[in-house]
């Protein structure tokens, strides 16, 4: 299976399966972590590996160890869009070199995304920021 | 070229596989069900500095936000989706704030717009005294279809009103066509509902029975549009 080679060479395969669907699409909602605002449709992204670095969700005052990492994580494991109007409900920050990253349009919480410019068909939420419903 | 322009006029259409840089997701993209919006409608919301306007399109949270990208990048737009009409409507929403002098937001920002919000601040005369300007803008490089919406901002300040409700309607009962209302966005009271009215209105405008979807995708898709000197467009006599 696809699925389980995509597993193991992630960092986290808890779930993995009930959260991608067999032609490799989200099985379930996306939704916001802290206020439930819906960022994308059942079946509309698909599962997709690539080493992006987030910055950290929290106030940098605030003490939290993360992979090593002391600002953010790289994570790998998102779902990808190629258009923005895919999306239910997300924010774009404004440009920090080519990237954009994605937050909550409600709570505004983030990053829970990026997007580079560069690449206008893509667009990366990582699995780790949101939740699934 | 702004990459503002480029984001906001990129071709809605569908992906071709060579674009993603991920491995595996390639094949299972073209089986991604088709866009599930029946509209996508581009909002812009401008206005004097301070008035507010970066509040109405976001609620403030500064405990929760990344503090860096809050503090230094900022929310630059924001997709919402809004069910009206019975219509999945995707609301790409644009708050210019840092940008405030009339001459500084490119035209482009108001080419694509089907909806413009225009704020003042109900405390302040000189954000009153500066719409005939803001409209001046507006006639020179919005569509002439764009819906408007004038808001007056800070109705939780209702104690230091300058502008009354009624010099506002007076306003716009000059202009045709022009939606008003009092809002405050600190306390999020009116602002959903301007918003909800703004995009019924632009989905009056709309042919709402289109039995192939492909035409209403091809009418409604942000195809980049030929570039027109602001010159060549001929002014609007919508403002006094």
């Amino acid at each position: 299976m696809e699925n389980q080679e995509q597993c193991a060479l992630s960092e986290r395969c808890v779930d993995r399966s009930s959260l991608v669907s067999e032609d490799g699409t989200n099985l379930k909602s996306v939704l916001c972590q802290r206020c439930g605002s819906k960022v994308l449709c059942p079946g509309m992204a698909a599962f997709a590996e690539k080493e992006l670095f987030l910055p950290s969700m929290r106030k940098k005052t605030t003490i939290t160890q993360s992979e090593g990492s002391m600002d953010g994580d790289t994570l790998t494991a998102h779902w990808l869009v190629d258009d923005m109007y895919t999306f239910e409900n997300v924010g774009f920050t404004k440009d920090v070199g080519r990237i954009k990253y994605l937050i909550c349009a409600d709570c505004e919480i983030g990053p829970i995304g990026w997007h580079c410019l560069d690449d206008k068909k893509s667009f990366y939420v990582a699995l780790e920021r949101v939740d699934h419903v | 070229m702004d990459s503002r322009y480029e984001i906001q006029r990129r071709p809605g259409g569908g992906g071709s596989a060579n674009a993603s840089p991920a491995m595996g997701a390639q094949s299972r993209r073209r089986k991604m069900p088709p866009r599930p919006a029946d509209y996508k409608l581009q909002i812009i919301i401008i206005g004097s500095r301070g008035v507010g306007k970066t509040s109405l399109m976001e609620r403030f949270t500064d405990d929760t936000f990344c503090e860096a990208c809050k503090s230094t990048v900022g929310v630059d737009f924001k997709i919402k989706t809004v069910e009206l009409r019975g219509k999945k409507v995707r609301l790409q929403i644009w708050d210019t704030a840092g940008q405030e002098r009339f001459n500084s937001i490119t035209s482009a920002y108001y080419r694509g717009a089907k909806g413009i919000v225009l704020v003042y601040d109900i405390t302040k005369q000189e954000t009153f005294d500066d719409l005939p300007k803001w409209m001046k803008m507006i006639d020179k490089y919005a569509s002439e279809e764009a819906e408007l919406l004038l808001v007056g901002n800070k109705l939780d300040c209702e104690t230091d009103r300058i502008i009354s409700k009624q010099t506002a309607e007076r306003f716009v009962s000059r202009i045709s066509g022009m939606r008003f209302c009092e809002a405050s966005a600190k306390d999020n009271f009116n602002v959903e509902e301007c918003f909800l009215k703004l995009v019924d209105d632009i989905l009056a405008k709309m042919p709402l029975e289109i039995p192939n979807k492909d035409i209403s995708n091809s009418i409604l898709s942000l195809q980049p549009e030929p570039e027109v000197p602001p010159d060549l467009n001929p002014p609007r006599t919508r403002c006094c």
